[in-house]
């Protein structure tokens, strides 16, 4: 495909992991249709979303890739943690079998993305708070230990979503400001995008590879 | 959904699944689950002939398969398979029989829209392809007819 105009600058790709039944299709349609998916069946291996968010006044496109979180789906899904820039944590606050699970998924996030992958904790269902079985605190305190960002959210009720999605893209946009995300680098997970179109004038250059959305 | 079409396996990841599927092979005996992840990976290969494999694999998997969960995971893949391999009719079959263990899959809904528009797309395409053969056959009948005049 050719360098065109595109209505944003970059693109961004996440992955989200974690047990099953702790709610990421929800999050994900949360997050990309504003809506609360009651009944979810189980993911059948992948599913994928898309939604083009501002930060600091630059358009971009998330790529979002969500898991299913049974085990017999973990071996293949692994392939497709290989260059995220952002990959959502997430564990279900009413079971705490899925909370004591996260050093798992989170060492095949470190071992499978790259240092510069941003990891954000989410501790879902939020909105049940009478049957809560991890605390917040606690919960905290491991994000803290990990180096790994964190809220409380809820995908029913939409609380905290939106800002785990995009406090996420936040920091990987403050990654490629100072420098320590390397756009060039093969797995960095982000893709830079001509805003807008080149004059037909200056164009008489082959156009270069780099703005390919292939 | 495009994505999930159009997603291709990195062949290291291909490869590594296709040797424990063949050591076990060798050793006689196939767990399901390597079964399936191999199948997963060719099914998102390049090439045809590994989508083809893939299918075969999965279809193998079904025929044994009692549990209703695995059963729905088996025919989703194999559906998407004939759609990555333009088989369009033989996908909607696999995604009806999804939607039958399942009725409200979204997943299963979504990859149907998916191949609706396509198979819509090539029927307008093969319309347009019909309809040019026409316009051309009549201008050779025209043709023809202008040079009987002529005689």
């Amino acid at each position: 495909m050719a360098a065109g105009p595109y209505n944003y600058s970059y693109i961004f790709k996440y992955i989200i992991i974690g047990d099953m039944g702790v709610g990421k299709s929800c999050l994900l349609h949360q997050f990309t249709e504003k809506k609360f998916m009651a009944d979810c069946p189980h993911t059948i291996g992948v599913e994928f979303g898309t939604r083009i968010i501002e930060v600091t006044g630059q358009k971009i496109k998330l790529q979002i890739w969500d898991t299913a979180g049974q085990e017999r789906f973990r071996a293949v899904t692994r392939s497709y943690y290989r260059g995220a820039a952002g990959a959502l944590m997430v564990y279900d606050i009413t079971r705490r079998s899925t909370y004591n699970h996260l050093s798992s998924w989170l060492t095949d996030a470190r071992n499978l993305t790259n240092p510069n992958t941003v990891i954000f904790l989410i501790g879902n269902k939020c909105d049940l708070d009478a049957q809560r079985d991890v605390t917040y605190e606690e919960a905290k305190q491991f994000a803290e230990e990990n180096g790994l960002m964190f809220l409380e959210c809820s995908a029913k009720t939409g609380e905290n979503v939106e800002d785990a999605f995009l406090d996420t893209a936040k920091k990987i946009y403050q990654n490629i400001q100072d420098g320590s995300l390397d756009l060039n680098a093969a797995e960095s997970g982000v893709q830079h995008k001509p805003a807008t179109p080149r004059s037909p004038i200056s164009n008489d250059q082959p156009p270069s590879k780099e703005g390919c959305a292939c | 959904m495009d994505s999930i079409i159009q997603d291709h396996i990195d062949p290291a990841d291909l490869k590594k699944f296709e040797a424990l599927y063949r050591d076990q092979t060798r050793r006689g005996k196939v767990a399901e689950k390597t079964q399936f992840d191999y199948a997963w990976c060719l099914i998102r290969s390049r090439y045809q002939e590994d989508m083809h494999k893939g299918v075969a694999l999965l279809e193998d998997l079904l025929k044994n398969e009692k549990d209703d969960l695995a059963k729905r995971d088996y025919l989703y893949y194999i559906a998407v398979g004939h759609t990555r391999l333009k088989e369009y009719e033989r996908a909607l079959k696999y995604i009806d029989a999804v939607t039958r263990i399942e009725p409200g899959n979204h997943q299963a809904r979504q990859l149907h829209q998916y191949i609706k528009k396509k198979m819509e797309k090539d029927g307008l395409v093969g319309m347009a392809i019909v309809g040019g053969a026409a316009l051309a056959l009549g201008g050779l009948v025209g043709l023809g007819a202008a040079l009987l005049k002529k005689k």
